[in-house]
């Protein structure tokens, strides 16, 4: 089989002539998405710490400019190649490709020129924000969600031109695009996670708030990305990246010196602050893939209440305890970072200490019975769109 | 496309009115005199309008010699106030003046402090300038941002939904085939659900803008009104409004804390002329009450200013208007006075001298008889025996070299003001003080005063255009007395 998409469209640009099943080298513009995707992951949690640290930012900061790289870079690459095929003459090109307004492009390079768009536009959206309700001091904010938005859709987008070139093509080039599709899986449960933090601090793992938000959020993207690469162990691989990004950020993160630059100071602080130690899905992961080849055969939404259940009776048979291992002294150290407080972190808050969102028993069940129907449905739509990306062709 | 763009954008994009600010009424400006250790400065602080925001600072130094200043904030009381961020330098200006300028961020509402850190070739010294700070009003979006920012709404959704199509139709077939019916039905019912979904996704979005920009007016800084009813015999009762929201923020609803050794300080002014004036100090009867026998007083309508000081340092003037009946009353005792001036109509504002009921009368030394808005600046007022020489028996008020007030005609701008700027004493202590140990309701009398002299002045800046009653009170022969002054201010 021959990656027509990769041939047709890198021949245009002048930069291969042989097939797909041949070629070792992942085509440029998926390059661009990596690197866009990974940039606004790293940027983002940057951001967070950067808040969490110093407080005042502008537009111009390092954080900022590594996100907004992703929605330029996204942007640029996706017009580019769209306009590439569009105007040129290679009539084999444009068959390869879907059309949208009269433009030809991979479906994927429209994905993540709208994301792009979407991420420029939050910018100023962002800025008169600030100026009309104060800086945000809250993850959640509609110019925030526009802004998450666009890169997920940059995200989206990079996975589905992924997909397009992997779905046609075989052997070593197919391996390194799973992987690759793997990483940006990653960087979606990364995003994800970013969105979700403020209900997922450890304070507030034992609540059935933090369970139902991560149910809801989480198991999309794991099954979906996890289906589609047609990989064994994709799921593992996901979550051991996620583990292996959120780990750095917390053990680096600390080396570079930082203080507060507003006020009010309630903790001194003289180093960046990272976020906290990772949620263990891994342990839910290793968990679905284990069951994965055992019922393939099932019916789709006998596999989501399956698989549902079991993503979240894992995790919160893991988290339950760690979250109680993180409230204690051996926790505050390098590893744990539990010790980490941000500087305006109020002296009355009692960081070793979780938050009762529920009130009664009945609250918290209620609260479970929830996060268990999210779960499955989540599963269930993630496993939907693993079969539609499965088919993604062009 | 005017009434699509209103229909989703406008109701999020509405003015909040804005009339209230704590410490004075109209009047969010800090103006103060102070020492940093051997400099002496004149600061202005421009609180932000929205918090968490931006506030301008203004130095400027008697002397040129100064080298750096750097600003810090950070809360005026409680934990807060211990830890300090990385201050910033304020940038001296091009030319030869002594004047620096810079900006910080004030995070929260509630009572800050701006601590100046001075270094110049007498060694190095710090000043510390209380600021309250609350958020007045939200932003209405510019029209072309709201316009530009509709225009790509339209754009992306538009987007979305042609790229769902797009991927139902040709997405998913191998290169080089055509859509059949089959997917273009498909890619049509779907782009239809998209868009169905994307206008239930906007709407959704609108409640929850519309939710948050209510939650934030709620938090906006109202001017609190009072509820004040006349007793028999002429007692004036005064009850403080529900603090609400505020008492939660840790703000308003405290305990207050006496400035001047009184808890608060009641200025009585008669409409429309404005012409009787009387500074009086009620009484706590509970918490949120307080009593004042009223001195004599003629009939007619009232406006009322009642400056107060909450534990935290967050000051606040209270306002409402009562009408009175004639109050034969009882005579002024304690620091309680009165002041007369020309009624209102018969204003002259080129004059710069007020007579004094005991014989003499007080100068105001301007510079010129235009003002402008926005302007810091010294009014200094001298005061002259009946002979017109200039007289050094000043005594203090309360503390004080004098207290000035300046009211706008239409009464939108009122601040009490004492020799050493703006801030109440009572913050001034905190600073001083801190939070873990009682606040001295003298802090800083005659810190910022030369020694009583012929002369008593006042930094201040208009906050806005318009018509202006000036009073000031001085304590003479153990007599207070008020001059009145008029003066219109110009952009």
């Amino acid at each position: 089989m021959v990656d027509t998409t990769a041939v047709s469209i890198d021949r245009l640009l002048g930069t291969k002539t042989r097939p797909a099943a041949e070629v070792r080298v992942v085509p440029w513009y998926i390059w661009c998405g990596v690197i866009a995707v990974s940039s606004s992951i790293i940027g983002g949690y940057w951001d967070i710490s950067w808040h969490r640290s110093i407080g005042r930012d502008t537009f111009w900061t390092p954080a900022h400019v590594a996100i907004y790289l992703c929605g330029l870079l996204a942007g640029i690459s996706s017009a580019y190649l769209i306009l590439s095929v569009s105007l040129g003459k290679r009539h084999a090109a444009k068959e390869s490709c879907v059309k949208v307004w009269g433009f030809h492009g991979p479906l994927g390079s429209f994905m993540s020129a709208w994301g792009g768009i979407a991420m420029l536009t939050s910018a100023p959206f962002d800025n008169w924000w600030h100026s009309a309700y104060g800086l945000d001091v809250e993850i959640v904010s509609p110019p925030h969600v526009l802004l998450i938005g666009g890169i997920l859709a940059v995200q989206l987008g990079v996975l589905i031109l992924i997909l397009g070139c992997m779905n046609r093509t075989e052997g070593v080039s197919a391996s390194r695009l799973s992987a690759l599709f793997l990483y940006v899986g990653a960087m979606m449960v990364l995003l994800l996670q970013l969105l979700i933090m403020e209900y997922t601090w450890r304070g507030l793992l034992h609540s059935a708030r933090a369970y139902r938000v991560i149910s809801l959020a989480i198991p999309v993207v794991l099954i979906g990305v996890a289906r589609a690469a047609k990989r064994r162990w994709a799921t593992t691989i996901v979550t051991a990246i996620y583990t292996f990004f959120l780990l750095g950020q917390l053990w680096i993160l600390p080396l570079f010196p930082a203080e507060p630059k507003l006020g009010p100071v309630y903790q001194k602080v003289t180093h960046l602050i990272p976020w906290d130690f990772p949620l263990l899905l891994l342990v839910p992961a290793v968990a679905l893939d284990l069951l994965a080849p055992r019922v393939a055969s099932w019916a789709a939404w006998t596999q989501a209440i399956l698989f549902g259940s079991v993503f979240l009776i894992t995790l919160v048979a893991v988290e339950w305890p760690v979250a109680d291992f993180m409230m204690t002294p051996a926790a505050r150290n390098w590893f744990f970072g539990a010790h980490y407080l941000e500087y305006n972190f109020h002296p009355s808050w009692k960081p070793y200490e979780f938050f009762r969102i529920e009130r009664t028993p009945s609250d918290f069940w209620s609260g479970m019975a929830v996060a268990l129907a999210c779960a499955i449905l989540s599963t269930r739509l993630g496993l939907a769109w693993s079969e539609w990306m499965q088919r993604v062709r062009r | 496309m005017r009434k699509t763009c209103s229909m989703w954008l406008f109701p999020f994009f509405l003015l909040l009115f804005t009339s209230s600010l704590s410490a004075h009424v109209g009047s969010p400006d800090v103006f103060y005199e102070g020492a940093a250790g051997p400099y002496r400065l004149m600061v202005t602080i421009r609180p932000p309008l929205v918090i968490p925001g931006v506030a301008e600072i203004e130095v400027v130094s008697a002397s040129s010699e100064l080298r750096e200043l750097q600003i810090t904030p950070l809360h005026l009381s409680g934990p807060g106030a211990q830890f300090a961020p990385t201050p910033d330098r304020l940038q001296k200006s091009s030319d030869a003046s002594a004047s620096f300028t810079g900006s910080l961020w004030l995070m929260e509402q509630g009572a800050w402090q701006v601590r100046i850190q001075a270094e110049g070739p007498r060694g190095q010294g710090e000043l510390s300038v209380p600021v309250p700070a609350v958020a007045q009003q939200s932003l209405r979006m510019q029209k072309f941002l709201a316009v530009g920012l509709f225009i790509l709404m339209l754009f992306l959704s538009v987007g979305a939904v042609s790229v769902v199509g797009a991927s139902l139709r040709e997405g998913q077939l191998e290169p080089g085939v055509a859509p059949g019916t089959f997917q273009i039905r498909r890619a049509r019912l779907m782009m239809a659900a998209t868009a169905v979904l994307l206008f239930a996704s906007l709407f959704l979005a609108r409640g929850w803008w519309n939710s948050i920009a209510q939650n934030y007016e709620r938090r906006l800084y109202k001017l609190p009104q009072l509820s004040a009813t006349l007793e028999p015999q002429g007692r004036l009762t005064l009850r403080l409004p529900d603090p609400g929201l505020w008492k939660g923020l840790q703000i308003t609803g405290n305990p207050l804390i006496p400035d001047h050794n009184h808890l608060m300080h009641l200025f009585l002014v008669r409409l429309p002329e404005l012409e009787r004036f009387w500074h009086l100090h009620p009484e706590q009867m509970e918490s949120a009450v307080f009593s004042q026998d009223l001195p004599a007083i003629p009939a007619g309508r009232y406006q009322i200013f009642a400056d107060v000081v909450h534990r935290s340092g967050f000051p606040e003037t209270m306002v409402t208007e009562i009408d009175l009946p004639y109050v034969p009353g009882k005579p002024l005792s304690g620091d309680d006075s009165a002041g007369v001036g020309r009624p209102l109509s018969q204003a002259d504002r080129t004059a710069n001298s007020s007579e004094l009921f005991c014989g003499g009368r007080m100068v105001w030394e301007r510079d010129s008889l235009s003002l402008k808005s926005r302007h810091a600046s010294w009014f200094r007022f001298r005061v002259e025996d009946q002979a017109g020489r200039p007289v050094d028996d000043l005594e203090p008020y309360m503390g004080m070299a004098g207290h000035a007030v300046f009211l706008k005609t239409d009464r939108s701008v009122f601040a009490h003001v004492h020799p050493s700027g703006t801030p109440p004493m009572a913050m001034l202590a905190l600073t001083e003080r801190g939070a873990t140990s009682q606040p001295d309701p003298h802090a800083r009398h005659g810190k910022g005063v030369p020694a009583f002299g012929t002369v008593v002045s006042f930094p201040y800046g208009f906050p806005q255009p318009g018509e202006y009653r000036i009073f000031v009170q001085i304590k003479r022969v153990g007599r207070v007395q008020t001059g009145v002054f008029d003066v219109e201010v110009g952009l």
